[in-house]
């Protein structure tokens, strides 16, 4: 039976940040996972906090963690750490982001011509936060044959003041269609097939070429901004980035679209190349069903399953980071009852008539999300009387109780920022690894092809 | 402006209406057709969909009974392509009382309704998923029937013979003098506007609302609504109409109906045809009912709940029929209740009626069709143009049981596997998917969009069942709303003499139907009512309605479902940033979702 330092179950954000601060925190680090998780269909971006009435990211988390119950109330202060360990594995893979806590949350467009506020952005979208000027214009770039970006009605939804909510705004805004080589007579392209093509320098050329071609003729005397649906490259997009940069000469930034989401998935392979270089042995497929008890009912590792065959793993420490609804972390029942199916764990959780509000679009969000799992200030799973539920156990992300993330654009930074407490709490329950860098240590001799996850 | 004069005004495009504006048009009248939305939004858009065998009504009230036998063999020939041939299964499960089958069998036999007994094993084989442990089973011919494409396919028919109908126009109010009706307001909803018609003859056929339009004339018409909530699993379980061989009551039919499975109802009274909600409990009743039928029914996903009021007409002591009058006497508490002037209506047939409302009420030109059952609308419509015929003095006899609908391919009924035959022809000229639950084509919807542009993606729903699958919406409509948004934006131009009109299909050019002589102009391109808002309505319309339907069962897969859709919408697209308070239009109230 494998056996490590610290167990993390859950690739999301969450998940790929315990992992990731474990390791370089010295720990030996197993990370599985189900399946993929929000990354795969979230818009690429990290969302720290920009509830109602606050303009940057550290306003709206220290707003946030004043709440009584909210998980910002126990995490803020990991958030800069994390955010930093995040940010320096994604410019390691080629994947700059830009603005930290301090950026105002900018409204940039979205590809049903509404907007967001975002406030950390990958490179290939920071120039949509950049203050509109005067005289500057936007234009929406649309390729034919693609079904899940419509620039016309995008440029026509952005032309007008409703979506930008008294944010300054473009001038002007027109389309244009580009028709890419080769997809004539292609159908139902997703964005992953063109992401994959941008990705072929032989196909990327010519594409680039009409871009630049389509874009010209409408540079008029003011400046101009591009926008392109995004799927300029997936595993060579830096590459795709500055051969865009070159052909342009102007500024440009992609709209995220609807799953698969091209700019998560490259957030997502840029975190676990992280993990690869810092030796993590991660697992994508292995379904957690149970966990691995000592004598006295402590939590110590995952009953997982792959290839239909058990496949226990033993930790010194274990970190659940499974998510809420959406990726089944917790789990509603038709008779009312939230469930935390892995380890059985008390979940908090409103009365079952109460758990959506009449609207999708209710401004206060839905009372159901705020369900999860209560911890007490270790992240330690406690139940309703604050009594410790479990032990050997800690929570990260979407499963922690007390956010409406959606609402609150929360759901990214406190995914980092417990994230980053677990680990440094787990380590310090780890033989060898009291001290918690900010940074990687000195990697220590490999322990075999899958990492020295694998002793 | 002289208000153009019409033969005949028929209020409401459910099912009956829409069968009735056919009927009308094939004997030569003038007619017009309204419905304050689209078409089919009342009870024929909110109930199973099952075309009825008759074999539900034999014991009880053997009237309805032969009717829908009658109707199930007409609609099966002249409406075919709106009906799946699914045939239906009775069974006789342990909790079902063991001497009603007896009893069925013979009043099957009785009212003519084909009905043939099977093994129980046999009827396992056809149907695997059924308990095990069925003590009989009847082989009945119920089937499966698409209201939105029936109401279509007589709309059609009603245009190629000279029809009118127009969705989103509501009947505002009657003109009277001298006992007739010599003027009709009517309101485009979208636009506000309004214009008169002078029609010869006004038929209500408003369902729920028949009441409130009868009241625009000065008539009363009491109707007991009854609502029924149904749920919609993402499979189906059987693909045949199966029911429970007992006394009808809740939950008693389970009909596969294109690539999802309807179980319901419950039958609670309500007050008010456009506020009722669907109850925590109602939907545990139903779960219930469901995995006595099929065992595995409450581990399957519900997709969504939704539910219709059936409008049962309550008559006057004076309008009973004998036969109807004997049936209160028999029953202890009914009788009593007559006796002291009062009707229980749980006591009266469900057939349906048409009131003249000439001797009736002294309103010469006005009939009512009140009652009735989605399989017995042709039916219905026949009897009612029957008599509106004769005030007329049409000597036209009806023909809609004879001349089947659909055109050239007409003959045939719909099958599981018609939309993927049809995406896999070679070349697949409109094959981009925009809806892959339910195989929705981009041509589906340009074709939709051609003709009843501006609309609501919740009418291209009805129209193409855009949304209606398992991810109820999460991935079409953003696509759906992007071709919405390329109408408004880039073709609004060619857009603004249509307005949102059913026109006819089939002629050298398309003939537009919904010119009315002082109709309002339609608006400016822009952001008015066509354009960019016009997109934010839809989208958000949309959504608000799924979710509409989804809430009452949000467990499970469906509440993973919802929770991955509202992170894509909020999170990734930001629509709440189009959410302006007041904004959505053509919105059915709390309560109202639909299939």
């Amino acid at each position: 039976m494998p056996s490590c330092d610290v167990l993390v179950a859950g690739a999301g954000l969450a998940g790929l940040t315990t992992a990731l601060a474990a390791a370089d925190g010295g720990a030996s680090v197993w990370l599985v996972a189900k399946g993929h998780a929000a990354t795969h269909w979230s818009h690429g971006g990290l969302d720290l906090a920009a509830p109602p009435g606050t303009v940057g990211g550290g306003e709206g988390v220290a707003l946030l963690a004043r709440r009584p119950g909210h998980p910002y109330e126990i995490v803020a202060e990991d958030l800069p750490a994390g955010l930093a360990r995040v940010r320096r594995a994604l410019d390691a893979a080629g994947l700059a982001y830009e603005g930290d806590l301090a950026s105002p949350h900018g409204r940039i467009p979205t590809a049903v011509g509404a907007t967001r506020p975002a406030g950390v952005l990958p490179g290939a979208q920071a120039a949509a936060r950049a203050p509109w000027r005067p005289g500057e214009g936007l234009l929406v770039v649309g390729f034919e044959r693609f079904r899940d970006f419509a620039a016309p009605a995008v440029a026509a939804s952005l032309a007008r003041p409703l979506p930008w909510a008294g944010a300054p705004r473009p001038e002007r805004v027109t389309a244009v269609g580009v028709t890419l080589p080769g997809l004539a007579e292609r159908r139902n392209l997703d964005g992953l097939d063109l992401a994959r093509a941008f990705d072929d320098p032989s196909w990327r050329g010519p594409a680039l070429d009409a871009i630049a071609r389509a874009v010209e003729p409408h540079r008029g005397d003011g400046e101009l901004r591009v926008a392109f649906p995004a799927v300029l490259g997936l595993a060579d997009h830096p590459a795709v980035a500055a051969a865009l940069d070159a052909r342009l000469g102007g500024p440009w930034f992609e709209i995220p679209l609807v799953p698969p989401s091209v700019p998560g998935l490259r957030l997502y392979e840029a975190m676990v190349a992280a993990l690869r270089a810092a030796r993590v042995a991660v697992q994508v497929g292995f379904a957690v069903s149970a966990a691995i008890r000592t004598p006295d009912g402590r939590v110590a590792g995952l009953a997982t399953a792959a290839a239909g065959r058990p496949f226990p793993i033993r930790a010194g420490q274990v970190v659940l980071a499974t998510g809420g609804f959406a990726s089944g972390g917790l789990v509603a029942t038709a008779d009312g009852r939230v469930e935390e199916p892995i380890l059985g764990l008390p979940v908090e959780a409103p009365p079952q008539p109460a758990w959506l509000a009449p609207s999708m679009f209710d401004p206060a969000g839905h009372p159901l999300e705020a369900a999860g799992i209560r911890t007490d200030r270790k992240l330690r799973p406690v139940g309703p009387t604050g009594e410790r539920a479990e032990r050997g156990v800690r929570i990260a992300g979407a499963l922690l109780a007390g956010a409406r993330a959606l609402r609150e654009r929360s759901g990214d930074g406190i995914a980092i920022a417990s994230g980053e407490r677990a680990a440094r709490l787990a380590l310090a329950r780890t033989v060898g690894a009291l001290a918690v860098p900010s940074g990687p240590v000195a990697a220590g001799p490999a322990a075999g092809p899958e990492g020295r996850g694998a002793r | 402006m002289t208000p153009r004069v019409l033969d005949v005004l028929v209020v409401g495009g459910g099912a009956t209406g829409a069968a009735l504006l056919r009927d009308l048009s094939m004997r030569g009248a003038r007619c017009l057709l309204v419905d304050k939305g689209d078409f089919g939004t009342g009870t024929s858009g909110r109930n199973h969909g099952l075309l009825h065998s008759g074999a539900r009504y034999v014991v009880k009230d053997e009237i309805s009974a032969l009717q829908c036998a009658r109707e199930n063999a007409v609609l099966s020939r002249v409406a075919a392509p709106a009906i799946e041939p699914t045939g239906g299964l009775f069974v006789a499960t342990p909790d079902d009382p063991p001497d009603y089958a007896d009893g069925f069998a013979a009043a099957c036999a009785r009212a003519g309704v084909a009905c043939r007994e099977i093994e129980p094993a046999e009827a396992l084989r056809r149907e695997p998923a059924l308990r095990p442990d069925l003590r009989r089973a009847f082989a009945v011919s119920d089937g499966a029937i698409d209201p939105w494409a029936l109401i279509e396919l007589n709309l059609r028919s009603a245009v190629h013979y000279g029809g009118e109908a127009l969705a989103y126009h509501r009947l505002v109010g009657l003109q009277l003098a001298n006992g007739r009706i010599v003027g009709a307001e009517l309101a485009d909803v979208r636009s506000g506007s309004t214009f008169r018609v002078a029609p010869r003859m006004v038929v209500n056929a408003a369902g729920p609302w028949a009441g409130r339009v009868a009241a625009l004339a000065g008539a009363e018409v009491t109707l007991t609504l009854g609502k029924g909530a149904l749920i919609v699993l993402d499979r189906r379980p059987v693909d045949s109409v199966v029911a429970r061989c007992h006394p009808p009551s809740d939950g008693d039919a389970l009909v596969p109906v294109h690539t999802v499975a309807i179980l319901g109802t419950s039958s609670v009274t309500v007050h008010d045809p456009d506020r009722y909600a669907i109850s925590p409990a109602e939907i545990a009743h139903l779960m219930a009912l469901g995995d006595q039928l099929v065992p595995s029914f409450s581990a399957s996903r519900v997709l969504r709940a939704y539910a219709g009021v059936r409008p049962l007409y309550l008559p006057r002591l004076d309008e009973l029929q004998p036969r109807e009058r004997a049936g209160l006497a028999a029953d202890p508490a009914a009788a009593e209740a007559l006796a002291a002037g009062r009707i229980d209506s749980r006591r009266l047939t469900r057939a349906h009626r048409v009131l003249d409302h000439g001797p009736r009420d002294g309103i010469a030109n006005l009939v009512s069709i009140v009652g009735g059952k989605l399989t017995t609308c042709r039916l219905m419509a026949e009897e009612t143009a029957d008599t509106v015929a004769a005030k007329l003095g049409l000597g036209t006899p009806c023909r809609t049981a004879d001349e089947p609908m659909g055109g050239a391919d007409g003959g045939r009924p719909y099958w599981l596997g018609h939309r993927l035959a049809e995406r896999e022809v070679a070349g697949g000229g409109d094959a981009d998917l925009v809806c892959e639950c339910e195989l929705v084509s981009a041509g589906d919807i340009e074709r939709f969009l051609d003709e009843r542009w501006p609309c609501s993606l919740d009418d291209l729903r009805r129209g193409t069942r855009l949304g209606m699958g398992p991810c109820q919406g999460a991935f079409c409509t953003f696509r759906a709303a992007a071709r919405v948004g390329e109408r408004a934006g880039g073709r609004a131009a060619t857009a603004t003499g249509e307005r949102g009109l059913l026109v006819a299909a089939g002629g050298p050019s398309p003939v537009e139907i919904g010119r009315v002589a002082d109709g309002p102009e339609p608006p400016e391109p822009g952001d008015g009512p066509i354009g960019p808002a016009l997109v934010d309505a839809a989208l958000v319309g949309f959504l608000e309605e799924r979710f509409r339907g989804v809430r009452p069962v949000a467990w499970g897969r469906q509440l993973q479902e919802a929770w991955f859709e509202a992170g894509v919408y909020l999170g990734v697209l930001g629509v709440d940033a189009l959410v302006v308070d007041g904004q959505r239009p053509c919105l059915p109230e709390d309560g109202r979702a639909e299939l």
